[in-house]
């Protein structure tokens, strides 16, 4: 299994090949005002405006760091009529893992996100379910966007 | 309101109530005394004597006088006795008009008037002119019949003459009769009155008496308590209240007097203990201050000796400075040698610094040219680094894309790993030369830095050079200058070292003026001891004073 492996504050994290639509390079956004502080903006993609979440913000609590590394990756959440793109924002994004062992760390309930760590690779990269990494308040809005 | 009413007002309405009624007494009696005087002694002395007179003389009212020489002259034969006769009745006649007219104006116009004046006169005119014309004609012509018949005529009128007469002398005697019966009763009534009068004159001045008795004793008693109070306060015995009274009157305004006055008495001794008080420790901080005084004189004194030794040792050291600054004014005059020496030595330095600034500034233009190029090697650097990161982003889609494939996939997997690891390479390449190029810029900073910094040195040193000439320069004008002033300072320590002996001198006048202080407090001090001792007696005197609590 391929895994695109990133940082998000001090944590190493990757995500599965498959749950990725596309990875964009940093670009400026348009802030949208009265969001909520994660959401940091609206990103023109394949003609329609994906929202972007900054996982530094969401899991360090500070803004990613404005370099190269730091990519927009695309990927796709829900299914069927509630399928939604939301782009997410972490720091050096530039990695392609091979994963072919997995093993099971610390089972956190209100981080159910975090899934198995990628056992043969250095650093121990933990995967993260997309569908699982927003909180609910925030698909609500996106889902929201989408009926209206 | 009679309480109230004073001494002397009260005294005065008395005698004024005395005087109304003596004057009241005075004119009932004068009034009876003249209403009935008639009654008086004298008056009966004067009656008596006209009713001797009137009964011993013919009354000339009466004209039996006048009828009785008729009489006679019709028996007469002897013509001078005839002649004698009728002048006679002449002159009765004349008397008769004239009392006639008296009495005509006397006379009220009453019923006994009209008898007198009208009645009884009217007869004896008509008798009179009988008399004279008829009788007096017949006499002398001796015809005696007709004498008789007129004589009868005239007999009538004389009766008639005699009744109205008789009638009047009865109408007076009724009349004084009733006159003397009123005087009776006026003098009783008046007699009543002035024993009335004479009694309430009595009664006022027993009332008089009585209160000027009653007066004298309240006054004798208050002037007493007012002497006994005086006594006491004499004796310094102020506790005593003083009765007051209600009285406005003198000895009550005496009494309040007396109290107030042993008010203020006490007042006036009670503050004038306070201030003996005050004055005993005024007098003995007096004392006590002079002492201070006399020892911080002696101080002084002391003082002014130290200061006096103090000068004295002044005067000596600026007479050694004066010798010390003479050695130094040798040493100026060689340091001002030197100090040219070291100016013509200083114009060659400062040619060597310009060359050596010149140099510098060239360092520095080659220094900047090299920071320059690094600038545009870091340029080129940084595109190659963008350009990896696309191919690094290119490669992981391609990648991922490929992943998604699946089998079909896997040769273009291969190629995008391929790819991804060229880019990486680069972007380690670039990172590289990155690295590369900001330590040669860090060395080329430093450099120039160091380089202006030398530059920087070279230029003040040039200043400094200057600087230093121009120092020189002053050195020897103000070591020059310097002669002169230490010219001004030894006169100004001349002049010092004799202030110094001036100041000695002063010193000894003002121990001498201390001295004389010190004996004019010794003086104070024991005027200080005579005042504690007037106050002390003083004090003796007012503890005489008894104030009570």
């Amino acid at each position: 299994m391929l895994a695109l492996a990133f940082r998000a504050g001090d944590a190493l994290l990757a995500l599965a090949a498959r749950d990725i639509v596309e990875v964009l390079p940093r670009v400026p956004l348009r802030t949208p005002s009265l969001a909520p502080a994660a959401v940091i903006g609206l990103l023109p993609f394949r003609g329609t405006l994906t929202p972007v979440v900054d996982l530094c913000l969401l899991v360090a609590g500070r803004p990613s760091a404005r370099q190269l590394g730091t990519r927009i990756i695309v990927v796709r959440i829900g299914s069927g009529d509630k399928e939604r793109l939301v782009g997410l924002q972490a720091e050096q994004v530039s990695e392609l893992i091979d994963c072919e062992r997995t093993a099971r760390g610390l089972h956190l309930p209100e981080h159910a996100w975090l899934g198995e760590h990628v056992a043969d690779q250095p650093g121990l990269p933990q995967l993260v379910d997309p569908s699982e990494l927003l909180p609910d308040a925030l698909i609500a809005l996106f889902t929201d966007r989408a009926d209206a | 309101m009679q309480r109230n009413s004073q001494l002397a007002s009260r005294l005065s309405i008395f005698v004024g109530v005395f005087l109304i009624l003596f004057a009241g007494f005075a004119m009932v009696a004068w009034r009876t005394l003249d209403q009935v005087r008639v009654k008086g002694a004298l008056y009966d002395e004067i009656i008596l004597g006209n009713d001797l007179i009137a009964d011993i003389l013919p009354p000339p009212q009466y004209i039996i006088e006048s009828y009785l020489l008729t009489l006679q002259l019709v028996e007469e034969k002897d013509p001078a006795e005839i002649t004698r006769l009728i002048e006679r009745g002449n002159e009765l006649r004349i008397e008769y008009e004239n009392r006639q007219e008296h009495w005509k104006r006397v006379l009220a116009k009453d019923t006994m008037g009209d008898l007198m004046t009208v009645t009884s006169s009217r007869a004896a005119m008509e008798f009179y002119r009988l008399r004279d014309g008829d009788f007096v004609n017949a006499i002398r012509a001796g015809d005696r019949e007709l004498a008789r018949k007129v004589l009868e005529q005239m007999r009538q009128r004389y009766e008639a003459h005699r009744y109205a007469i008789l009638e009047v002398v009865q109408l007076a005697r009724q009349r004084n009769a009733k006159f003397e019966t009123q005087a009776d009763e006026l003098i009783v009534g008046q007699t009543r009155t002035l024993a009335l009068l004479a009694l309430g004159i009595v009664l006022v001045v027993v009332v008089m008496a009585w209160f000027a008795r009653r007066a004298a004793a309240t006054l004798s008693d208050r002037v007493q308590l007012v002497s006994d109070i005086a006594d006491r306060v004499a004796q310094g015995d102020l506790t005593t209240t003083v009765p007051t009274t209600d009285d406005r009157d003198e000895t009550g305004r005496l009494l309040t007097a007396i109290s107030g006055m042993n008010q203020s008495l006490r007042g006036l001794v009670t503050r004038v203990k306070q201030a003996s008080v005050e004055l005993m420790s005024t007098a003995t901080e007096f004392a006590a201050t002079s002492r201070q005084q006399e020892s911080t004189v002696q101080g002084f004194g002391a003082s002014t000796n130290e200061i006096a030794a103090a000068v004295k040792q002044i005067a000596a050291t600026s007479q050694e400075l004066l010798a010390t600054m003479e050695g130094l004014n040798a040493v100026s005059g060689q340091t001002a040698d030197l100090a040219e020496q070291g100016q013509s030595g200083l114009s060659n330095l400062d040619s060597t610094m310009d060359r050596l600034a010149q140099a510098a500034n060239a360092m520095a233009a080659r220094l900047a040219a090299i920071r320059e190029e690094a600038a545009e090697i870091t340029g080129v650097v940084t595109t190659i680094s963008k350009v990896a990161d696309q191919t690094n982003l290119l490669s992981i889609n391609a990648a991922i894309e490929a992943e998604k494939a699946g089998e079909q996939g896997l040769g273009f997997l291969v190629l995008a790993r391929e790819i991804r690891r060229l880019a990486d390479q680069t972007a380690v390449a670039t990172l590289d030369i990155e690295q590369m190029v900001k330590q040669m810029q860090t060395a080329v900073s430093a450099g120039v830095m160091e380089i202006d910094r030398f530059a920087e040195e070279v230029r003040s040193g040039v200043g400094t050079v200057d600087r230093v000439g121009g120092q020189f320069g002053q050195i020897i004008s103000q070591v020059k200058t310097l002669s002169e002033r230490f010219d001004t300072v030894n006169h100004g320590m001349r002049s010092q070292s004799q202030g110094a002996r001036q100041i000695g001198e002063a010193m000894g006048q003002l121990l001498d003026g201390a001295r004389q202080t010190s004996l004019s407090l010794r003086e104070f001090n024991a005027a200080t001891e005579s005042l504690r001792d007037a106050v002390t007696v003083l004090k003796q005197e007012i503890a005489k004073f008894n104030l009570g609590s």
